[in-house]
């Protein structure tokens, strides 16, 4: 089979050494990034651009893919451990992962999420292969109305992930919304909520708002709490899990794995939208629904898998149609374009050596990253175990260091403080950050998809129902947002009726 | 009635009524052709009538447990770090990365977490410059010099 042979030929040009040796830097550096909260794979990449000059254009492009899902390997470490997200993909491991990490569990979920990860990367690599030409003929036809149903449906679903008032989750929504108005009217470049702050005009930083959030928060509450830092003081032993374990995650991880790598190709979505839906769909269909937040493993290997999953989705569009479907991407697109190489439909035909051998260095990546994650843990949590004392300030300065790195601007240190400060206010007040995150991130797109759809149409809001594609979101979102509501009436009057007729 | 999620739902409310006012002043166009203060203002109202909403809830819902409250020292200290970590942001590029992380761990080590001072001084100085030699000078990252143009 011709499939057969290209790829064969990929993994020549892979396996030779100066590739191999891109590969493992790239994986071994994404995978230490992945771990340290505050730096990137963005930031990571946009640092190594210049080292690659020295490098042929396949090295390069190896290396920098590396470091991409290198990083996801990574992020789950620290999310697991520390309840820190090490990368703002591995935000929804926090919530299962840390709490199996309390319970003991850290081992197995750790050994669970660099599994699932590794089926996960390996399942998408071959998802690239087969499918990467019919999946863009499907992609190139969305226009801007399936583009907003199909951000309504994540949209509704994440506010479902949310245990407890949906009511707060909605309204963290909004906000996030709202926030994510903050800055130039993406179609007329109108200023909105300035106020004459250069920084603002740019809008908030998604990466000091992930970290403020999420990570300095923590910090903050931990400091309020007290010294004593539960960095496991029980030896993590059992870092296989347990075949129970694997019966519980097998199912989810086919499903994490097949949704984020459909939703990592297309553009604008990125690693972590779906993760959020796969956690949302793992709740919704488990049999267990309230034990999600408590440590179900089910809510660490779907995330996971579906987070490596997207990755590989996202090489679709750059390696076929030459286009960046996140921000991750676009570094990879500047660094085939340093190197003189268009990447797009000509791609393959013009440097089979580069799209075969980069596909083909995703398998060996992910076996790299499997046999460095799994024995390295245990230098990973010796390494969390280091006094809390110690550890937090460390935590908060790289926290610092990340922001800073991204942006050379002290201000958008101040508006991590911020989120910071209503970080830790939103979790004494019990309001969840998820939604509000998610929301900001898919705020823009929105948007703009929502205002183009109405000057599609001219104003008619039936644009949305004449459209196949997202007539079907739509209806998607509308059953999330009502089974709720209907359910428990439904279960109710089906438990009724037995009754009745055993009158 | 619940008095943290009324105080919280006034809150919300509060801020979505500003963000309407501010989202009026936007040009709103018309629905077929969306103006930039469209969105702001159906998402400014929907949040207000939301914390309404949550304003109406916390009145109706009994007070269930209350947490036990948080001792004021520990407020003291979270307040304390923010503002630390406050003036190390905007002093960082006048001070530089080395000098302004020394005094910020130095604050950590000694006044939230009352080590002695040679074990804040020796672990606020190795730890400032191990930082700074790992991410600037091995990872090119590019943090501020400072005075000292290391």
């Amino acid at each position: 089979m011709d499939l057969l042979a290209s790829l064969a030929y990929g993994f020549t040009v892979t396996l030779a050494p100066a590739n191999l040796f891109a590969c493992f830097v790239g994986v071994f550096v994404g995978t230490l990034i992945g771990v340290l909260p505050g730096i990137g794979p963005v930031a990571t990449m946009s640092l190594l651009l210049p080292v690659t000059y020295a490098m042929s254009s396949t090295a390069s492009i190896i290396m920098m893919a590396g470091v991409y899902y290198g990083a996801m390997y990574g992020g789950s470490t620290t999310s697991i451990l520390v309840n820190i997200p090490g990368e703002a993909a591995s935000v929804v491991t926090c919530l299962d992962g840390y709490q199996m990490a309390r319970q003991g569990r850290a081992g197995p979920a750790l050994g669970i999420s660099a599994m699932g990860s590794f089926i996960a990367g390996t399942l998408s690599v071959l998802g690239i292969m087969l499918m990467a030409p019919p999946l863009t003929a499907v992609a190139l036809r969305f226009g801007p109305p399936e583009i907003f149903a199909l951000l309504l449906l994540g949209f509704t679903m994440v506010t479902y992930l949310t245990a407890g008032s949906k009511l707060k989750a909605v309204a963290m929504a909004l906000l996030g919304l709202l926030l994510g108005t903050i800055g130039l009217d993406p179609i007329t470049a109108t200023p909105r909520f300035i106020y004459g702050s250069l920084t603002l005009a740019d809008g908030l930083g998604l990466v000091p708002m992930i970290m403020g959030l999420f990570g300095i928060s923590e910090v903050l509450l931990n400091i309020e709490k007290g010294v004593e830092r539960e960095v496991f003081d029980t030896r993590i032993k059992g870092l296989l899990p347990t075949r129970e374990d694997w019966k519980r995650s097998a199912a989810p991880i086919a499903r994490g794995s097949v949704l984020g790598f459909f939703l990592g190709i297309l553009p604008g979505i990125g690693s972590i939208i779906p993760t959020f839906i796969s956690y949302a769909l793992e709740k919704r269909i488990s049999k267990h629904p309230e034990r999600f937040g408590t440590g179900m493993i089910e809510g660490v290997a779907a995330p996971e898998a579906a987070n490596n999953a997207a990755t590989g989705g996202a090489m679709i569009p750059l390696l076929t149609l030459g286009i960046a479907p996140n921000v991750v991407m676009a570094v990879l697109l500047s660094a085939f374009l340093i190197h003189g190489v268009q990447p797009g439909p000509l791609l393959i035909r013009e440097h089979p050596e580069i799209f075969w051998g980069v596909i083909a260095s995703m398998y060996v990546g992910n076996v790299m990253l499997l046999v460095l994650n799994l024995p390295l843990i245990g230098l990973w949590v010796q390494l969390l175990r280091v006094p809390y004392g110690i550890l937090f300030p460390l935590i908060l300065v790289f926290c610092v260091i990340g922001v800073y790195s991204e942006s050379g601007n002290v201000w958008d240190i101040v508006v991590m403080l911020g989120f910071g400060g209503l970080g830790y206010l939103m979790k004494k007040f019990e309001f969840d950050p998820a939604p509000m995150v998610l929301a900001f991130v898919l705020g823009r797109m929105a948007e703009e998809s929502f205002r183009q759809s109405l000057l599609m149409s001219r104003g008619r809001f039936d644009i949305l129902l004449t459209r196949p594609l997202a007539t079907t979101f739509l209806i998607a979102a509308l059953t999330v947002m009502v089974l709720p509501v209907v359910v428990p009436p439904v279960k109710r009057m089906l438990r009724t009726v037995p009754l009745e007729e055993a009158d | 009635m619940r008095r943290r999620d009324l105080g919280a739902a006034a809150v919300l409310l509060v801020f979505g009524l500003v963000a309407v006012s501010q989202a009026r002043g936007l040009k709103l166009g018309s629905v077929a052709a969306p103006g930039p203060g469209f969105f702001p203002l159906g998402l400014a109202i929907a949040l207000s009538l939301v914390s309404l909403g949550l304003l109406v809830s916390a009145f109706r819902t009994p007070p269930g447990t209350v947490p036990p409250r948080a001792d004021a020292g520990g407020r003291l200290k979270v307040l304390g770090a923010l503002g630390a970590l406050l003036v190390y942001a905007l002093t960082l590029e006048r001070l530089g990365f080395p000098l302004g992380t020394f005094g910020l761990l130095l604050f950590f080590f000694k006044v939230l977490q009352r080590q002695r001072w040679l074990v804040a001084v020796a672990g606020s100085l190795a730890t400032s410059l191990t930082t700074y030699l790992i991410f600037k000078l091995w990872l090119g990252v590019n943090l501020p010099a400072g005075p000292w143009r290391l």
